[in-house]
């Protein structure tokens, strides 16, 4: 029983010292912004090109098809690149 | 020992909690000393899981050490059990699986909190989701079903022994892989909701909690197979889904955990179907709780079913407190779920996903109702009317052979729209190919309009050969492209391309296996049985084989009493296999159990395969004779074959992609000083 005791207690010391008792600062993650959203949706939308580029290559998408499609993507990544423009602007970050 | 199992789970609960509410404070302001409160409730959480650790690990010690002083062990285990099973008794019964359950919650919260960098807050919310639920469990275990209750009165010698059912060497691994599952979706769960509350813009979360769905959908898949496999060669009746409600419980949340893993591509490319996905991925961790309950609190009759007890009343404000949270965080955050593009044409892969998606919810409803049509005709009528597998199969079969046929339509379609030109330059061989598969089933004595089960089997067999066709199509097509720019040979360029974009080939790889899948269930209509008492000597033929009883034999182990059937079986007058049914009667449980033998004829007929499968039935009590059933079931195997290649397709899509082979130079995109702000 001492020893049921004694092994309950050194586990809650060793809980309660893990939980409580750290050195140095707190790990802060970057806050996610509509700018960091915008660069992901950029990302997306190059994949989506990416892909596109590929079906064509390989047989999947034909000419007409193909390129109202890229238009299409294209003016999408134009729409996002603009904003990410203005809002770094407005931020004075760097590209 | 049962004081330490006792210890280690009321300090667990304690960590959880204080991880759930130190953790939400934290969550309301972000300055430092909210910071540090945050840090110990993600450190408080990850000592809850070296709590339940500790509580699992004593459990499975008990059971090695036949401490029949713990009321668990004694029920579910004996001395001379062996030891597999004895492991096996940490998920067997009701107190032991609920603790199993919080262990691999604990478990997944562990690595999630370890991870916490990827996104601090993000994960922050998510780790208080997580908290939240592992409170409930522990909640249950340390006041509703303890599993280290002590035995009242004299300690007794021995255990009542496992159950018959659960002897069985799947046993050890159906249910932990059914659990991965079912605990696993609760970190898309909690990324989801986590996302919700903090309106987390954009679709980072999904990407965070891609491999956790894929991973969780896999054990998932793993686990629903396996019981099917289990019921196949255990149960004896020749066959492997019943419709049971333990069943159902699994495969619901496999249909919007599917639907969900093909929708979300939606939201990634094109940021559309965001109040969908959730509503998805919300209803799927509801149905994973909703299976635990019709598992754990036999309030359904099932064979699958080993507990009847009170902790349902938890379950049920459970699941109601959580559709309650999710609701109003839908509503109330419904502004942050936007569509950013909407469907441009009912010819697109969009749209595919999308009646995929609703095909895939009309299965799950009608299961849903199925399953639960006892409970409510017997509160509205007074007496339980159940559904029996003809309900079931009204709606699963021509639904199921829609989505096949969507499973090979949507990988060849485009995204946004696709063009008249573009379905028959994509459809015209596999379409062809899966029309001769039709044509040769006639051609071989198949009659699809004399029976609806040999249409349904003639439609699955040409759709399942479209899947195929079009999944030979995709690789052929893309390994051209890589093999024209690296000069490599066309298998090498397939090998590079499935390296290349591994979700969506590995995607494929999964379709081929479904296909195999549905192959294995096509021979259904075409199954054969008999069954005879035979004598020594005795023979009885089914379809290709001569079943020949050469005689019977008797066993005894500590753990069980047997007899066996020794059949010699021929085919084509040539002697291919002996096989063994057998019947058992356990000792400590008092408890029969007949165990079939299974032959799958690879080596006779390949593509044919079939199982031929003996039973021993014990004997007749007024001839005394031996009674053995014997069933042919066609293709059987193929679906457990299919199951094999949907893994490695999920495997494949699980490893990072390789660089792309460039193929095309991406026209660099200017943007215009005029363009407004999208989304």
């Amino acid at each position: 029983m001492m020893m049921i005791i004694f092994f309950c207690s050194v586990m809650t010391i060793a809980s309660l010292y893990y939980i409580f008792f750290f050195p140095g600062e707190v790990y802060a993650g970057e806050e996610k912004t509509r700018l960091g959203y915008l660069r992901e949706r950029k990302e997306a939308v190059y994949e989506n090109l990416r892909d596109l580029n590929f079906e064509y290559k390989a047989g999947k998408v034909p000419d007409a098809d193909y390129q109202s499609m890229r238009t299409s993507l294209e003016e999408e990544a134009a729409a996002i690149m603009a904003e990410i423009a203005r809002l770094e602007q407005a931020t004075g970050q760097a590209v | 020992m049962s004081l330490i199992g006792s210890f280690a789970l009321l300090i667990a609960l304690d960590l959880s909690a204080y991880s759930f509410l130190a953790g939400f404070l934290a969550l309301r302001d972000k300055g430092a000393a909210w910071a540090r409160l945050g840090e110990t409730a993600r450190r408080a959480g990850i000592a809850a899981f070296a709590a339940v650790l500790l509580a699992g690990i004593v459990l499975v010690v008990a059971a090695f050490n036949n401490d029949f002083s713990i009321a668990y062990i004694f029920h579910h285990s004996n001395r001379d059990l062996p030891a597999a099973y004895k492991f096996a008794v940490l998920w067997s019964g009701q107190e032991g699986s609920l603790l199993f359950w919080s262990l691999l919650l604990a478990g997944y919260g562990f690595v999630l909190r370890l991870r916490y960098k990827t996104d601090q807050r993000l994960f922050a919310y998510a780790s208080v989701i997580i908290a939240a639920v592992q409170v409930f469990f522990l909640l249950i275990l340390n006041f509703a079903a303890h599993p280290f209750a002590i035995m009242q009165g004299a300690l007794p010698a021995d255990g009542t022994g496992l159950n018959p059912l659960l002897q069985y060497p799947e046993m050890v691994i159906h249910p932990p892989m059914l659990y991965l599952g079912y605990v696993g979706f609760t970190v898309p769960f909690a990324f989801a909701l986590g996302a919700l509350i903090m309106k987390y813009p954009g679709e980072k979360w999904i990407q965070i909690t891609r491999r956790w769905t894929m991973v969780t959908w896999c054990f998932l898949t793993i686990g629903v197979f396996l019981g099917a496999h289990w019921a196949y060669a255990v149960l004896g009746w020749g066959g492997y889904w019943g419709w049971d409600p333990v069943e159902n419980a699994s495969l619901m949340p496999w249909l919007t955990g599917t639907a969900f893993l093909h929708s979300v591509m939606m939201q990634e490319k094109r940021g559309m179907l965001k109040v969908w996905n959730m509503s998805l991925i919300f209803a799927t961790f509801l149905l994973c709780m909703l299976g635990t309950f019709l598992t754990r609190s036999g309030v359904i009759s099932s064979v699958h079913a080993f507990a009847q007890s009170s902790i349902g009343t938890w379950f049920l404000v459970f699941i109601v407190l959580t559709l309650g949270v999710c609701t109003f965080f839908l509503v109330a955050n419904r502004s942050h779920l936007k569509s950013e593009h909407k469907l441009e044409s009912l010819v697109s892969r969009e749209s595919s996903f999308l009646f995929n998606n609703l095909l895939l919810l009309v299965v799950c409803f009608t299961i849903l109702w199925g399953t639960f049509f006892p409970i409510l005709s017997e509160f509205v009528q007074g007496h339980k009317v159940t559904v029996g597998p003809p309900f079931f199969n009204r709606v699963a079969v021509p639904v199921a052979l829609l989505l096949l046929l969507l499973t090979a339509v949507g990988p060849l379609l485009a995204w946004r729209k696709t063009s008249l030109e573009s379905l028959k330059r994509n459809f015209l061989f596999p379409a062809l190919g899966s029309l001769a598969i039709g044509v040769m089933m006639i051609l071989f004595g198949v009659r699809p309009w004399e029976d609806p089960s040999y249409f349904y089997a003639t439609m699955a067999a040409v759709l399942s050969a479209l899947v195929i066709f079009t999944v030979i199509s995709e690789f052929v097509r893309g390994g051209r492209v890589i093999a024209g720019k690296s000069q490599q040979n066309l298998f090498a360029a397939m090998i590079h391309l499935c390296h290349r974009n591994t979700r969506r080939y590995g995607g494929y790889i999964v379709h081929f296996g479904v296909a195999l899948v549905v192959i294995g269930i096509l021979g259904t209509p075409f199954n054969r049985e008999v069954e005879k008492e035979m004598g020594f000597g005795d023979k009885i033929s089914l379809g290709p084989y001569t079943l020949v009883c050469q005689s019977y034999t008797q066993d005894d182990n500590p753990n069980y009493g047997s007899e066996q059937a020794i059949m010699n079986v021929f085919r084509g007058g040539k002697q291919i296999t002996t096989m063994y049914p057998e019947r058992r009667f356990y000792k400590a449980s008092g408890q029969p159990q007949t165990l079939p033998r299974i032959y799958p004829s690879f080596r006779e007929d390949f593509l044919l395969v079939s199982d031929l499968y003996l039973l021993y039935e014990g004997k007749n009590d007024t001839t005394g004779q031996p009674i053995i059933k014997a069933h042919l079931n066609p293709l059987v195997p193929w679906i457990w074959i299919g199951l094999i290649i949907m893994v490695f397709g999920t495997i494949v899509a699980l490893v990072p992609n390789a660089a792309a082979v460039q193929v095309a130079a991406t026209t660099p995109v200017r943007a215009p000083a005029h363009v407004g702000a999208g989304g």
